[in-house]
């Protein structure tokens, strides 16, 4: 009986081996340890024995059943390993085939560069006030210090709609508004980005249309040292560098002092290149302290504060981040141009 | 402006470079723009004597002469008066070249060979022959011989270009340049000595000296409109030659822009440029009566100006009249019949002060922006024209053998008083953020010739300044602060940071909605567009608006650039609606754009109303057709979708299309979009005949949205807590006839479906077995209940409600 054993555990044992899938595995395990497998049967059978076999023989077959179902347990995680790799090899796929596209769109980039523009004024304070873009001749000229006749209305050519009014020619006539909108109070800090209008023959640096940036601060103890602080701020951060800023003397009726703002280039880093002319420089932006007769416009007085203003021409902050060398691209909306600009 | 450097450093001497010169008069605010070196091509053009001259054996009136330039002697034939021997002439030797490329090399005149040419100024300088009345250049007596033409005259010079600010009248004379560069350099400037005499650079503007002798001046000087023209001062010269300027003069004139005439008027161009002041030259016989009316023009009036170009003068013009009419337009130009010409033998020099903006006026309407105008309409220096006229009197006597009538004529109603302004440093620091000492400010206005007290005015630290005449643009404290600022130097001052938060500013809120709206069109693949807010209106009329219609109503420019720029937009959908047709025809084959911005409708009597619009265009395939499926192609549906999102996005709820919105759209392709009761808006393909009208050749679809209104409507949605119960998913498909709109079948099934979160058109099919001229409508209907589980009773109940509802309300019948 027991060579007999060990004959039955080599052949069960083969058996489990040799079952390829879990049905067959299955189909085994009812074989020999079912309720009427063939383990089952030996155990039945050792109580038919002598007491003096029964604990030798019984603790064989008890064995084996052990051997059996640990085997078959055994055998189960090996099928379950090989189908999982059957499945995983199944399920491949080709991943060098491409994607499903989703085509975003993108900012114009004039509105990229007012949005970078807003962001890093208002850290500093800055709120913004949108003003509008027909104006009377009052708002754009007079309240600025360009009375009927001044020479200045020569360095602004305008489109009138009547004889009073007009497309704005500057963002300035929002200091006015803004100011009174202010009501007063203190201190003033906003800019006032939008649409302006000149009557310009369009081409490379021209435009009847194009856009500029407004900042005005009023305070007590609003200086140039602090126009300086701003604008160099803004321009580090808006280039993504360190440039040089210098304040140039320069002419506008509603500020004085008045100044150009010029950036070292932000090609050659000041060496002079055919962006900068050779000079080293770029100019962005006038700027100056504002006029006392403007502070009295707008409902301050001069001898109790103080501000600045500065205006950029948005379009050629955009056109210098980008390289962009012709306005008239900002304005024709290729698709080719505007795509772009869609990233980040 | 131009200013020559030889001519600028006659007045100081500078000890810098043109280069450096330049930068620092820019970081001083006389930005300049550009140095040129201006060279003319001359070679082999040498001093010589001549030894001795005889007549031309045939050719009379030439000349055969033997010259000597140091080292040869050369046969040389002219027929000019001042080939003569023993004078010292200037000599094109053989191989020399002129201006013009004009070669010297001998040649024969009826069998005399020249070996050179006796050189004109207007050869030396132009390379053309000499003028009427032109004799050849005569050299001072003891002149060295064989010296280059280049060493004898200044001739070769850089010349810096000036772009002035409006506010640097007194620079507009090279004199006034110099005084600013003097004070940067911080050396003494020099002036010509009659303008010495009368103190011209002084903070009280020009005085008359105390030898000077009046004279009586047989002029008279009538000045009947004294707000027109409140000084005229008239100074004679008699016994005036016809003469060519020396060729320094010439020179110099043409370095600065200006082209020789002959001495006297030159003069006066040489003068203008020199202090700023401009001046006329009348041939004073020519003026009837011996007097000079400044008055306005009369209406209808004409006058034959110094170009022979007879001119109407616009009304109100300032008019230079004698007794028989005008001769000249103040400040703008001179008359033809009083010009200075060969016989001229007495000339009257003007020298005005015309009213800055009355010049201004008539310099535009006559479209003559002359270099006189341009200087009278910012403001002279008030005091300066006797000591001016003066000036040029005594250099056209000294090169023309004239004489000087003593003392002048004169009208003056200018009583110019200094201004006096005080000064605090206080101010001073509280606009540049430095502190400035009194003597520091005193230095540097003394600098640039005001005069500077100290102020017993109040207690605060302060200086009295007393500002000269000729700085019309120095009116306040803060004028002043900038006269500090930008000879201190802008970069000087240090930088500072703004303080104090900014509890109140002036956001305005709907502009965090507007950036939302504008990410949300950007990641739903639409490009942002800028276009041009002037539009052709041309094209509203394609788009089919006409006068019956507002966008047909347009704001016209009053001087527009061009018909195609000539009117505000009505809407933002003539200008993407170009976008898209360009980028058509630059073969793009699908594009979706937008635009946010302002359009304008007139408002009678007040400025135009401006409201924001959003506008969105698409055309084509936005996507081509991948391994994965596709193509995506633009339409009506796929626009609704965005705008659906869009509303969604922005809490709007309660939004319907209505059917058929008016032109540029397709009348059975195009809705009206209404939210809240109010329409905010229109959608759809454009109508075929505004394509053909523009030219295009694909269908395009178009949306626009009035921000405002959904600006009005938006809400924010309000937190819903979460359900806990599972959700249901339902199917249901009716047939309906044709005519009944998809959109009230879901709008029904909405209103009387309970726990409905969506409803959900998955289907329409036309075929059989539906029945002709009906369609069936698939939807899954989604049932989320917030407070149970749904049970199959009250789906089944649920469904059986809105059953009802479409059978009543459309006839439909369910799909089984």
């Amino acid at each position: 009986m027991k060579h007999n054993l060990a004959e039955i555990e080599a052949r069960i044992l083969h058996e489990i081996s040799e079952a390829s899938t879990n049905d067959e595995l299955e189909r085994v395990r009812i074989k020999y340890l079912g309720k009427k497998g063939e383990i089952s049967a030996l155990l039945k059978h050792i109580g038919n024995l002598s007491p003096e076999q029964r604990p030798e023989l019984g603790a064989a077959v008890n064995t084996l059943r052990n051997k059996v179902t640990h085997r078959i347990a055994q055998r189960k995680d090996e099928l379950d390993t090989q189908a999982l790799e059957e499945s995983l090899r199944r399920d491949t796929i080709d991943v060098s085939l491409p994607g499903e596209v989703f085509e975003v769109g993108g900012l114009h980039p004039l509105t990229k560069s007012l949005r970078e523009i807003i962001s890093i004024l208002s850290s500093m304070g800055f709120t913004v006030y949108e003003s509008r873009e027909a104006e009377t001749d009052e708002m754009n000229f007079v309240k600025l210090n360009v009375p009927h006749g001044h020479p200045a209305r020569d360095m602004q050519e305008t489109f009138y709609l009547t004889d009073n009014a007009l497309m704005r020619t500057h963002t300035s006539p929002g200091q006015i508004r803004g100011m009174l909108a202010m009501d007063g109070r203190l201190p003033v800090r906003f800019i006032v980005p939008g649409r302006v209008y000149r009557r310009d023959q369009t081409d490379a640096s021209h435009h009847p249309v194009f856009h500029q940036v407004e900042g005005l601060a009023i305070h007590v103890d609003v200086t140039v040292k602090q126009l300086r602080g701003v604008i160099s701020a803004l321009m580090n951060r808006f280039f993504g560098q360190e440039v040089t800023v210098r304040l140039r003397p320069s002419y506008f009726p509603f500020t004085e002092p008045s100044c150009e703002v010029d950036i070292s280039c932000v090609f050659c880093k000041g060496d002079g290149c055919s962006v900068c002319g050779g000079s080293g420089y770029l100019e962005v932006a006038g700027a100056g302290m504002v006029h006392p007769q403007v502070l009295r416009n707008g409902g301050y007085d001069p001898d109790e504060v103080s501000g600045f203003a500065f205006g950029f021409g948005l379009d050629r902050l955009a056109m210098l981040k980008h390289g962009i060398d012709d306005i008239r691209l900002l304005y024709g909306n290729d698709k080719r141009f505007l795509s772009q600009f869609r990233g980040i | 402006m131009k200013v020559p450097w030889t001519w600028l450093n006659e007045y100081v001497d500078l000890p810098w470079e043109t280069q450096e010169a330049a930068d620092r008069l820019t970081m001083a605010g006389l930005c300049v723009e550009e140095i040129r070196y201006e060279k003319l091509d001359i070679s082999s053009v040498v001093s010589a004597k001549i030894l001795d001259v005889k007549p031309h054996p045939t050719k009379p009136g030439q000349k055969i002469g033997l010259v000597d330039t140091g080292t040869g002697e050369f046969q040389i034939v002219s027929g000019a008066p001042g080939f003569a021997k023993g004078n010292i002439i200037l000599v094109a030797l053989p191989g020399a070249t002129l201006p013009g490329g004009l070669k010297i090399e001998p040649r024969g005149l009826d069998g005399v060979v020249s070996q050179g040419m006796a050189v004109c100024s207007n050869e030396l300088l132009n390379g053309q022959p000499p003028r009427p009345f032109e004799d050849i250049i005569l050299l001072p007596p003891g002149t060295a011989l064989g010296v280059s033409a280049g060493q004898l005259f200044e001739i070769d010079d850089w010349v810096m270009e000036l772009d002035l600010t409006i506010n640097y009248s007194h620079c507009l004379g090279i004199l006034g340049v110099a005084m600013e560069a003097a004070a940067l350099a911080k050396r003494p400037l020099k002036l010509p000595k009659v303008l010495e005499a009368w103190s011209w650079a002084g903070t009280y503007g020009s005085i008359k000296p105390e030898s000077y002798d009046e004279g009586a001046p047989d002029f008279k000087i009538d000045l009947p409109e004294p707000e027109l023209c409140p000084r005229y001062v008239g100074k004679i010269v008699e016994n005036v030659r016809f003469a060519y300027s020396p060729v320094n003069i010439e020179r110099r004139l043409q370095l600065a822009g200006q082209r020789p005439l002959n001495l006297v008027v030159d003069v006066t161009n040489y003068v203008m440029l020199e202090t700023g002041q401009p001046l006329h030259a009348f041939d004073a016989d020519r003026i009837a009566g011996n007097t000079i009316i400044v008055r306005s023009s009369k209406p209808g009036e004409t006058i034959l100006t110094l170009d022979d170009a007879e001119r109407e003068l616009p009304e109100n013009t300032i008019l230079i009249t004698d007794a028989s009419g005008p001769i000249g337009v103040a400040g703008v130009m001179g008359g033809n019949t009083t010009e200075v010409t060969e016989d001229t033998k007495r000339v009257l020099i003007e020298s005005a002060y015309f009213d800055p903006l009355t010049v201004r006026l008539a310099s535009q309407k006559l479209k003559l922006r002359t270099e006189a105008a341009l200087r009278f309409e910012k403001g002279v220096d008030p005091t300066a024209q006797a000591a001016v006229a003066e000036r040029a009197a005594d250099l056209i006597a000294r090169f023309s053998g004239g004489t000087p009538v003593s003392g002048y004529a004169e009208t003056n109603h200018l009583n110019v008083e200094p201004k006096r302004i005080v000064l605090h440093m206080r101010t001073v620091e509280r606009l540049l953020g430095e502190t400035f000492s009194p003597a520091t400010c005193r230095e540097i206005l003394e600098r640039i010739n005001f005069q500077v007290e100290e102020s017993n005015a109040d207690t605060q630290e302060a200086i009295a300044v007393t500002v000269p005449p000729r700085r019309v643009d120095i009116h306040e404290e803060v004028d002043l602060v900038e006269e500090v600022a930008r000879h201190y130097g802008y970069d000087s001052f240090g930088t500072g940071d703004l303080s104090k938060a900014v509890p109140g500013g002036l956001t305005d809120p709907d502009l965090l909605c507007v950036d939302r709206i504008r990410d949300f069109l950007v990641s739903h693949g639409g490009l942002e567009c800028i276009t041009n807010s002037l539009v052709n209106p041309e094209h509203l009329a394609c788009l089919g608006w006409e006068s019956d219609d507002p966008r047909g109503n347009p704001v016209r420019l009053k001087h527009p650039l061009s018909s195609e720029e000539s009117v505000l937009r009505t809407s933002l959908l003539p200008g993407l609606i170009g976008v898209a047709a360009s980028n058509i025809r630059f073969g793009i084959q699908g594009l979706f754009i937008w635009e946010t911005g302002r359009v304008f409708f007139p408002a009678a009597d007040r400025l135009p109303i401006e409201t924001r619009q959003i506008g969105l265009v698409s055309y084509g395939r936005l996507k081509p057709k991948t391994w994965l499926g596709g193509p995506e192609e633009s339409g009506f549906y796929r626009m609704k979708g965005v705008v659906d999102s869009l509303m969604d996005l922005l809490g709007i709820s309660d939004v319907s299309y209505l059917p058929k919105a008016g032109m540029p759209f397709h009348p059975g392709r195009s809705a009206k979009i209404v939210a809240n009761m109010s329409t905010v808006g229109e959608i759809g393909d454009l109508h075929p005949v505004c394509l053909k009208h523009l030219d295009i050749p694909v269908p395009v679809t178009a949306c626009w949205l009035s921000l405002e209104a959904l600006l009005a409507v938006v809400k924010p949605k309000e937190y819903a807590s979460l359900s806990k119960f599972m959700p249901v998913e339902r199917d249901l498909a009716v047939i309906v006839p044709e005519e009944v709109s998809g959109g009230d079948v879901i709008d029904s099934i909405r209103k009387v479906g309970r726990h409905l979160a969506s409803v959900i058109l998955f289907d329409i099919w036309r075929k059989p077995p539906v029945p002709e001229g009906h369609k069936s409508l698939a939807f899954r209907l989604l049932y989320q209940p917030q407070d149970k589980t749904l049970t199959e009773e009250e789906l089944a109940e649920d469904r059986e409600r809105i059953l009802e509802e479409l059978r009543q309300r459309y006839n439909a019948v369910l799909r089984s």
